[in-house]
């Protein structure tokens, strides 16, 4: 018999597209230092939308799609819960304040980088996200240390595309195939 | 402006785990194949959009304002992330039937090196925009160092880098 407690815990989806729109408005309006983990928050803990483990299911889904994984997670969710309108209005919700933020700190700086202080500093800014682009490999690629293929391929792709500018449309299928051929071997 | 639309969307469709692995594309393309700003400027519009809170494919919109204004940067950001979005919808349905297929762990752990070759050449291409200088070499090897070693939240590696520019260049 279920209690009430644990009705209240179960999850329960969006009661309409304004709770939808505004669910993921607020996963946007404070997504500092990254969206995903506020959408675990706002989606698993306050509104309970979603169970834990339907998040991390979802999640995998919208990472092995191409594109930007929490935006793909709006529109995988807003049209189970609410179709194409849920879609938008997630998809909307989610980008709307970021997308003007992000554009009023660009034309801030547009007006000060004539000052050559400014234009340092943020350049270093941006050489620090570098870093943590580098950081990240480093944590993703971890499991790889000790597959001499997957090491040959990680190099492999760094130096076609970070050393000799090779666009990447010519990289990626070259690159896919062969590790394609060596996942399927078990050498990744 | 339809030029960089369409090249967008294009990778939108093989911008597999983010917009991390296109990234060193992007600036391959809008610095270096079309000159429509400098690698610094590039450089400096990912600080902005890395800084600011927000999904991080936000650095499309900002490119595409800075070759066509507002419409530039809806249409950027659009053109990257329909496409996908598109996938997204029909994918969606489809989820159930493939997710446990042994196709898809074959693929998804090939996508891995591949992934983390596209992220470090990223950081490599943006962590440069004037050749290698050791300035900037320690502020990304700091930064780098910080994420992989500490639980410090991300916004403050960013704060540690602007000081660190601060004082170095100073």
């Amino acid at each position: 018999m279920e209690t009430e407690a644990a009705q209240q815990q179960a999850p329960h989806p969006p009661a309409g597209l304004g709770e939808l729109f505004w669910g993921f408005f607020t996963i946007g309006a404070r997504a500092f230092g990254g969206v995903l983990p506020w959408a675990h928050r706002v989606m698993v803990e306050e509104r309970r939308w979603l169970a834990p483990a339907e998040f991390a299911e979802i999640l995998a889904l919208c990472q092995f799609l191409p594109g930007p994984n929490v935006g793909n997670m709006s529109i995988v969710l807003g049209r189970r819960w609410c179709g194409l309108p849920g879609a938008l209005s997630a998809f909307l919700g989610l980008m709307a304040l970021p997308f003007c933020w992000v554009l009023a700190l660009a034309m801030l700086y547009a007006e000060h980088a004539s000052n050559p202080v400014v234009r340092t500093v943020v350049t270093s800014v941006g050489v620090a996200a570098a870093g943590l682009f580098i950081g990240t490999a480093l944590k993703l690629g971890r499991p790889l240390a000790r597959k001499p293929a997957g090491v040959a391929l990680v190099l492999a792709c760094f130096a076609a595309v970070g050393l000799a500018r090779v666009s990447l449309l010519a990289v990626l299928p070259v690159a896919a195939v062969l590790a394609l051929l060596a996942s399927r071997r078990g050498w990744l | 402006m339809l030029e960089l639309a369409a090249y967008f969307a294009l990778l939108s469709l093989v911008a597999v785990g983010g917009i991390a692995p296109v990234m060193p594309e992007m600036q391959r393309v809008v610095v270096e194949a079309k000159g429509w700003m400098e690698a610094e400027e590039f450089t400096q519009l990912f600080a902005v959009s890395q800084a600011a809170p927000g999904p991080n494919v936000l650095i499309t919109s900002l490119i595409g304002w800075k070759v066509a204004g507002i419409a530039g940067a809806l249409l950027a950001l659009a053109a990257f992330c329909l496409p996908a979005a598109v996938l997204a919808w029909g994918v969606g349905s489809l989820w159930d039937r493939f997710r446990d297929a042994p196709w898809r762990k074959v693929t998804q752990r090939a996508l891995v090196p591949v992934t983390v070759g596209l992220i470090l050449a990223g950081g490599y291409v943006l962590a440069t925009p004037a050749g290698l200088d050791w300035k900037n070499a320690l502020i990304a090897g700091a930064s780098a160092a910080a994420l992989y070693l500490t639980k410090l939240n991300p916004l403050w590696i960013l704060a540690g880098g602007a000081i660190a520019g601060a004082v170095l260049y100073s």
